[in-house]
């Protein structure tokens, strides 16, 4: 048999000396921190315990203030880091922060240096005239949350996250922000007259927001299902495209090569199976794992065999798993029981793969004349080495037994159990007849 | 597969039902004489009003179809309700697919049909399928069984206590799925678990009541969430 490589053989880890280390820059660390995350990141950087360098920090201060300039020097210079790892001397409290955190930070910083600003100013004498400014700050303040809060709505629609939670904290802003804007805008407009004038204001600004609604709503209205619909007959549009342009792609091209080859039957059925393959994949490819998962790289070594001999595979799986070393052993054993199914059975071929949490058992079936393993000449490497001693080498069993249509090979690997280094001796493997959950099997063939 | 415990001298009426008018010939051209095809229908609407008048045996549904309330083949079934063949029997549906997605064989099962083949079969398996629905047993494709074997946890080990419990399957019935899914016929698994074929039926009979009954909530969270199998 060949001992050609199957793509799942796991590269080697990277655990050699001399591996590249990501560049150590200094950074304030968002977990650990106790005011700006300076000392917990020149710790970190150099090397220090933390509580050094805080209390190096809180001396210098006396230092006629020293302290403090350094440490401000540095909070400004110093990116924040992104990384969550835990710093060395954090007690064991994660302090989560949010992201827009510094964007608070800014924020709150504008609003005291305003404030101080004004306090300032008006000690100086000159008159802010603060009945026109407060309520303007008041409007804008809701304006800044209301306005916040819609862009994202509009985020989140994109990225197609919207939880009740956050939608529900979002009304709430949306809310203060909305009530502190019509609080500015009242007051603002009522400035120096009593609540009968306010009565009235209001009226006459709900009446002329009445009518103007009332004019602009129908046009308003179609206008909006004018946009509405363009949008649905673009989306729509472009979805038509890219099908057409995959179906150009795959489908009509192997139409073409079936068209061309159809003298040749084996060949049409491999076409029209892999062409099959590939559209499936394409229609109902969801949410199915990473590559390393092992239900994928079985999946990918079914298809590949039946690729090269044009016989058609029928797998079923059950559960999933990573992909380690034992399982891509697995994986390997599994394509030559494939191989010798193809090439020395006959089809139906099918392949049951159940990943469950102890064990995972394959089943390898076909309907050909049947084989024993004594038949098999000694200088055939093919079932004794890349099946049974394979498995076995990875702590795994594998049996050879003869049904009465054909031949059924059974793979099965712990999952729990480390897996041993290749080069283990070949005693003491477990029996296959040894696990408690195998289905009776009253025939079952030498197997070694 | 040829089992001579099946009825071999009774005639299957037989309605097909599948948009593709390609496949129903193929479908046509397959089967053998024992089975007469005394309908067709392309659309779901059309399907409900050629079951009700002809009374077929099985109907061999297809899981997509157009019509109806745009669930295809469960739309059928539910629209045939209370329908009874010539034999005073309950009408039994084949679902056959070409789909595989685990939300479409499970919603048409969960709708009433007695077993799901895939359009790949071939003559005299179909054959076979369709005379076991048509003497009330169930007909499961590995594919299915391995479906079940995930949606009730047993490739993971869970087991029913006792054998009423419906969310689970028993021990020997997770035994004849994991058979099955391994591509045993149904006669291979009674021999492998020395049992007769009428047992084997039974359990897969239970096992399809379960599957239809069953309230396990993962069921339905599993099928969408695996979109291909």
């Amino acid at each position: 048999m060949d001992l050609v490589p199957t793509p799942y053989e796991l590269p080697p880890s990277p655990t050699g000396p001399g591996e590249r280390r990501p560049v150590h820059r200094l950074q304030r660390p968002v977990q650990g921190r106790r005011l700006g995350g300076v000392c917990a990141g020149l710790a970190d950087h150099l090397g220090l315990n933390v509580r050094y360098v805080r209390l190096t920090f809180v001396l210098s201060c006396l230092a006629g203030g020293a302290g403090i300039v350094a440490y401000l020097f540095l909070w400004a210079l110093t990116p924040q880091g992104l990384d969550v790892t835990p710093v060395a001397g954090n007690e064991g409290v994660v302090v989560s922060r949010p992201l827009n955190e510094s964007m608070r930070n800014v924020v709150i910083g504008l609003a005291l240096l305003g404030v101080g600003g004004v306090l300032f100013a008006q000690q100086r004498g000159v008159n802010l005239r603060l009945g026109v400014l407060i309520p303007l700050l008041t409007v804008a303040a809701g304006a800044v949350l209301a306005w916040s809060k819609l862009d994202d709505a509009e985020r989140d629609r994109w990225l197609v996250r919207e939880g009740v939670v956050g939608r529900r904290a979002g009304l709430v802003r949306l809310g203060i922000g909305i009530a502190l804007a019509t609080v500015g805008v009242v007051v603002l407009a009522t400035q120096g007259r009593g609540l009968v004038g306010l009565w009235n204001v209001g009226i006459a600004a709900v009446a002329v927001l009445a009518g103007a609604a009332l004019i602009a709503a129908p046009w308003g209205v179609r206008l909006w299902g004018d946009l509405r619909l363009e949008q649905e007959q673009r989306i729509r549009e472009t979805e038509r495209a890219d099908i057409a342009a995959h179906l150009h792609d795959s489908v009509l091209q192997t139409l073409a090569l079936i068209q061309r080859k159809s003298a040749d039957p084996a060949e049409v059925v491999r076409l029209a199976r892999s062409q099959e393959r590939e559209l499936r994949g394409w229609l109902y490819a969801g949410p199915l794992g990473s590559k390393a998962s092992l239900a994928s790289a079985v999946t990918e070594v079914a298809h590949e065999v039946e690729d090269l001999h044009g016989i058609p595979i029928e797998l079923v799986v059950t559960g999933d798993r990573t992909l380690d070393v034992g399982g891509a052993a697995l994986v390997r054993a599994l394509r030559e029981s494939l191989l010798n199914a193809v090439r020395h059975g006959a089809p139906p071929v099918s392949v049951y793969v159940e990943v469950g949490s102890e064990l995972v058992e394959v089943f390898v079936r076909d309907h050909g004349p049947g084989f024993d393993l004594g038949d098999v000449p000694p200088d055939r490497f093919g079932v004794r080495e890349s099946i049974l001693g394979r498995m076995s080498r990875h702590g795994g069993s594998a049996a050879l037994r003869r049904l009465e249509r054909g031949t059924e090979v059974s793979l099965s690997l712990p999952v729990t159990a480390e897996s041993p280094s290749a080069e283990s001796p070949s005693g003491g493997r477990p029996d296959t007849d040894a696990r408690p959950d195998r289905v009776a099997q009253p025939h079952t063939e030498g197997t070694r | 597969m040829t089992e001579p415990v099946l009825s071999q001298a009774k005639s299957i009426r037989l309605v097909l039902v599948d948009d593709h008018r390609m496949f129903r010939s193929g479908v046509k051209a397959e089967l053998d004489d024992s089975m007469v095809i005394v309908g067709e229908a392309a659309n779901v609407d059309t399907a409900i009003t050629v079951v009700a008048q002809t009374r077929p045996d099985v109907v061999l549904l297809d899981v997509h179809l157009p019509g109806g309330n745009g669930n295809g083949g469960s739309d059928v079934i539910t629209g045939s309700a209370g329908v009874t063949s010539e034999s005073g029997e309950p009408v039994r549906f084949l679902a056959l697919s070409v789909s595989d997605a685990a939300v479409d064989v499970i919603a048409v099962i969960r709708a009433g049909a007695r077993g799901y083949v895939t359009k790949t079969i071939n003559g005299q398996d179909l054959t076979d399928a369709i005379r076991r629905v048509a003497d009330g047993d169930a007909v499961f494709s590995p594919r299915l069984a391995g479906f079940v074997l995930d949606a009730f946890g047993a490739a993971a080990g869970e087991v029913a206590v006792i054998d009423e419990e419906l969310d689970r399957l028993s021990a020997r019935e997770r035994e004849v799925m994991r058979l099955i899914a391994r591509g045993y016929q149904y006669k291979e698994v009674a021999k492998e678990l020395f049992i007769s074929i009428k047992t084997v039926e039974t359990h897969v009979s239970s096992v399809l009541r379960k599957l239809q009954l069953s309230s396990r909530h993962e069921l339905t969270a599993w099928a969408v969430g695996r979109h291909l199998l």
